[in-house]
């Protein structure tokens, strides 16, 4: 299964690692995630469904996450809400700091210390 | 680690499959409507609203199905879906499905069956502690097992325990038939096997009573043994499982024993060194004779030892042997004396291995019979599958795929067959359980439980890879573009397919012949055994067993008295034409006597001559009807206080007085001067007989062995060896069986404490000894019954389907002027080719197998040329038979319609 990359313009794993820091603040529901992730980037993050339900239940098969019906507090509605796990806030740690990494490593290329390429 | 993760997530998957793929579509469904929710919030129209939500999450559909394939393996959907589809295509061709599936039943049933069998009696583990250093000892002369020996003595078995550094314990016990009363008035005295044991025997074996304690070695004396450990069984059903029980009286041969132990049901029947029933009382091993001296010659003891840890059972065996040989050499009694040291797990299958490989090789030829038909069908439908192949090739399956699929569809098949199997197998043996011989206790043991079912699922599965491989993989070698160019006509398999069955009915005419020549044999030699001439006159006698105990009859002339007194009775009864009291009767008699022959002197143990010996009374010949050969019968004037005579039989005569007239000979009963012997079979001069008869010889040595020298005298003339054990043998005039009543109510009008035991008529005891032989004559028939209907059948499809894929070219030789004859010819002698090909192999196959054979056969060759050729024509009859049904369908070929059809 792979994750729809090109879907949703994210590099591989992230998509995970932004849903895992999501749930950092409390369990929440699908389109809350996608909601949240779509706001605090200032729009510029917009997470496909098509993308972020396959990558939810893969979280939640690989133990990172675990579901659970509520109604939701504002709406009379149910909803199927998420919420992190040990292994998931591990999973969180790991995927931060490989991003970091990458990040740096991208960042790096992109403006080199002087003397780099001479 | 793929295949671990695969695992792991299958649990997860499995655990809440059904729930989570139920709930994707609640949960996208939820989160839709809040999204329209929010639309409606934000100003759009309610109308509107839902199909913004729908426009705004994207295709729902596709999304859901993302999610739900998350939920699943990719491998395990596609094996359901060919387990799916198989199961289709088999309820599309139920007929095909029907032979199928019962052909494997039978083959995996009749595995399944013996298998159980086989498990019970070589693999499972014993029910004791360690039961792997458990081992028996058995006492050899000059070399061989002689089984009128059983054990060592008990002074021989002491030796060894002090000498030996093998054991940890080493046991002599026995088992005695005993009257027994089990309440303490008021309840009929009952003959029961009493066990003759220390308290060593059972913590050697690690049973511990279930409550109550075991014997002291005080109470191993003679005089102080008064006490008895009883089995659970009789505590149940003889004293109602009362817990105070201990303390209370068993009177065992008129003495008072006290109950001191019960005893759980673990030790099994088929350890028990005598054949009739269980052992379900012991009482202290207690004999103050067996440990002096002259008792080192006393044998028929059994022994049990449990070896020191680390130590082999054939360590022990060379420990034991040297100092047998030390003890041979330093007692006169033992030379010739060794010893065979054998597990106790192995002494369990006893006489029935044999039989078990037998009918082991047998099952496995039926597997392999049913494997070769399946097979054969399975590339007949291949032929005609060939296009669905192709078109699946075609459309992007690869040939992994394909061969799985077929795979799979075999898997179904015997995976069904090993269910029907199965219950074929627990029929057939709860009927083999029901109808078996009383001598062979240890089918007992027989159940089935998760050995067994592993053992069928392995069966299946290997039997599946068998019968489906050569199919698949010859079925998926495609060349797609010539099947599918062919059109609608299932294609002409090429030579190599037709070669291919050919050999598989070549093997499976060869196996049903095997099986067919090695159940004839067993037929004939069972017939052969059982309408052995056994010396008498068998019919209408009836044979029953009594003890006088040693304490109300410790007289030898008490015991005189009272069976002649008995026997006047019974003779007087109407219906009775004659009756004697003796104690050998055919077919086998169990005592072996030494005897000083004049004009033999021996001085060494192995030359000393020996005879079966009986004592009884004057009607013995003429109650057994054994003709007198030469010389006079036992006369009434034969008195105790007249000259001792004996009557020797014909082989007797053969063996001692080849070339002078024995009549008027003295032989003395008992061993020459030199042995010293054990008190009770001494050396005084009243053992002494003259020989005034010969009678004919009668089977007294077993069913299937040659009669050996016989001696008879009369009990009342020897006291010496009259004992308190003696039978009587009635001849009637009617049905045996209706005089047992009156013959029991004589015997207690003279003692209402005597048990009138083992009443059978001759002819039950030799069908009682003759029940391995049956058993193991009846499964293999029905065996090869099966295998050869396997095989009929196999060649009746295979000629079917020959015929009917070459009906082209029949009809084509039929329209340019082949006669029906011709074309009948023809096909008949293709086929009958190919079974007498097989025939042949299948005689080789027999003549291989006789090793197997050649220890179960009496009266008849393992090689035995009218079987072998009966057997031969006989299969190649009904295979020609089988063949012609298709044949003559080939002569209805109309040439016309056939070849108008392409």
């Amino acid at each position: 299964m792979p994750p729809d990359a090109a879907r949703t313009g994210l590099l591989q794993g992230t998509l995970d690692m932004l849903i895992l820091r999501t749930l950092l603040f409390g369990p929440a529901h699908g389109h809350q995630i996608a909601k949240h992730i779509q706001q605090t980037s200032d729009d510029v993050l917009r997470v496909e469904h098509g993308s972020l339900y396959p990558a939810l239940h893969r979280m939640e098969r690989k133990g990172w996450l675990v579901s659970s019906w509520q109604v939701a507090k504002e709406r009379n509605r149910e909803l199927k809400y998420y919420r992190l796990t040990p292994a998931g806030r591990a999973q969180l740690v790991r995927e931060e700091s490989k991003w970091k990494q990458m990040a740096g490593a991208v960042a790096r290329v992109m403006r080199p210390k002087p003397g780099g390429l001479s | 680690m793929k295949a671990w993760n695969d695992l792991a997530s299958l649990v997860a998957i499995l655990r809440h499959r059904r729930r989570r793929l139920a709930e994707v579509d609640r949960e996208l469904e939820a989160d839709l409507a809040l999204e329209a929710d929010e639309q409606q919030e934000s100003g759009v129209p309610p109308a509107e609203a839902r199909d913004a939500a729908r426009r705004a999450f994207g295709n729902a559909t596709l999304v859901a199905e993302d999610v739900r394939a998350v939920w699943t393996i990719a491998w395990i959907d596609a094996v359901g879906r060919d387990v799916r589809y198989a199961a289709r295509l088999l309820r599309r061709n139920p007929g095909f499905a029907l032979v199928a599936v019962l052909t494997l039943a039978l083959g995996i049933g009749a595995n399944t069956a013996m298998f159980t069998a086989v498990d019970a009696l070589m693999l499972r583990p014993l029910p004791f502690e360690r039961s792997d250093q458990l081992v028996r000892l058995y006492a050899t002369r000059n070399g061989v097992a002689d089984p009128s020996l059983n054990g060592p003595s008990p002074l021989d078995a002491r030796d060894y325990a002090q000498a030996s550094r093998s054991f940890q314990t080493l046991v002599v016990y026995d088992a005695w038939r005993k009257n027994v009363r089990f309440g303490e008035t008021g309840a009929e005295p009952e003959q029961t096997r009493v066990g003759l044991v220390p308290a060593a025997y059972f913590e050697m074996l690690r049973i511990q009573p279930l409550f109550g304690r075991l014997f002291t070695d005080e109470e191993n004396q003679e005089g102080r043994h008064y006490v008895a450990a009883i089995s659970a069984r009789v505590w149940q059903t003889r004293f109602a499982g009362d817990r105070q029980v201990l303390g209370r009286t068993l009177r065992i041969n008129d003495e008072p024993y006290t109950i001191v132990a019960v005893m759980p049901d673990v030790i099994p029947e088929w350890m028990e060194s005598t054949r009739v029933g269980r052992v379900e009382i012991w009482t202290p091993f207690a004999f103050s004779n067996v440990w002096s001296e002259t008792a080192r010659v006393m044998h028929g003891f059994s022994a049990l030892a449990r070896l020191k840890p680390g130590v082999t059972a054939e360590q022990a065996q060379a420990d034991l042997s040297a100092i047998a040989a030390r003890l041979a050499a330093e007692h006169q009694a033992d030379r010739g004396i060794g010893v065979r040291v054998e597990r106790l797990a192995d002494t369990r299958v006893g006489t029935l291995r044999p039989m078990l490989w037998l009918l082991t090789a047998a099952v496995g030829l039926i597997l392999l019979i049913a494997c070769v038909n399946l097979a054969n069908l399975l590339l007949a439908r291949a032929a005609t599958r060939q296009r669905e192949l192709a078109l699946r090739a075609a459309l992007g399956a690869g040939r992994g795929g394909l061969v799985r699929q077929l795979l799979i569809e075999t898997l179904l098949l015997s995976s069904l067959g090993a269910a029907v199997g199965l219950a074929v197998a627990r029929l057939g043996l709860t009927a083999v359980m029901t109808e078996h011989p009383a001598d062979l206790p240890q089918l007992n043991a027989i159940v089935v439980d998760w050995r067994v079912l592993t053992f069928t699922a392995a069966v299946s599965l290997v039997t599946s890879l068998l019968f489906g491989l050569t199919p698949a993989l010859s079925a998926t070698r495609l060349d797609l573009v010539d099947v599918l160019k062919q059109g609608g006509r299932s294609g002409t398999p090429g030579p190599s397919g037709r070669r291919l069955r050919n050999a598989l009915i070549v093997a499976e005419i060869a196996m049903a012949l095997m099986l067919l020549v090695g159940a004839s044999l067993m037929v004939q030699s069972l017939v052969a055994l059982q309408h052995q001439n056994l010396g008498i006159r068998q019919d209408h006698v009836l044979k029953g067993h009594l003890f006088l105990p040693p304490v109300r009859y410790s007289d030898p002339a008490a015991i005189t008295r009272f069976c002649d007194a008995f026997a006047a009775r019974v003779r007087a009864l109407p219906g009775v034409i004659d009756a004697t009291i003796t104690t050998a009767y055919p077919p086998a008699n169990g005592w072996t006597q030494m005897l000083e022959i004049p004009g033999r002197p021996v001085s060494r143990i192995e030359d000393i001559p020996t005879a079966q010996f009986g004592v009884a009374d004057a009607h013995f010949l003429a109650t057994m009807g054994i003709p007198l050969v030469r010389g006079r019968n036992f006369e009434d004037t034969d008195a105790a206080t007249s000259r001792p005579v004996a009557i020797v039989s014909a082989e007797f005569m053969r063996r001692y007085f080849p070339s002078t007239d024995p009549i008027g000979q003295q032989i003395h009963i008992g061993p020459p001067p030199f042995l010293q012997m054990a008190p009770g079979v001494n050396t005084s001069d009243s053992s002494d007989a003259t020989i005034v008869g010969v009678a004919g010889d009668f089977r007294n040595a077993g069913l299937a062995v040659r009669p050996e020298p016989h001696v008879t005298v009369l009990y009342a003339q020897h006291p010496l060896v009259n004992y308190g054990f003696k039978d009587i043998v009635v001849r009637s005039a009617s049905e045996p069986h209706a005089l047992t009543p009156a013959i029991a109510g004589q015997l207690h009008q003279l003692d209402p404490e005597l048990p009138f035991a083992e009443v059978q008529t001759i002819d039950e005891v030799v069908a009682q000894q003759t029940g391995g032989p049956r058993l193991t004559t009846i499964l293999l028939t029905l065996f090869a019954a099966g295998g050869f209907a396997l095989a009929i059948i196999g060649i009746y499809g295979v000629v079917s389907c020959l015929v009917a894929q070459r009906k082209v070219e029949l009809a084509v030789r039929m329209a340019v002027g082949a006669s029906h004859a011709a074309v009948l010819g023809l096909v008949l002698r293709q086929s009958l080719s190919v079974a007498a090909v097989g025939a042949v192999l299948g005689l080789f196959g027999a003549a291989a197998a006789q090793r197997l054979m050649s220890g179960l056969l009496f009266g008849i060759s393992p090689i035995d040329p009218a079987t072998f050729t009966g057997a031969a024509l006989f299969l190649l009859t009904v295979a020609a038979a089988a063949t012609l049904i298709p044949a003559l369908r080939a002569t209805r070929i109309d040439p016309a319609r056939t070849l108008c059809q392409d």
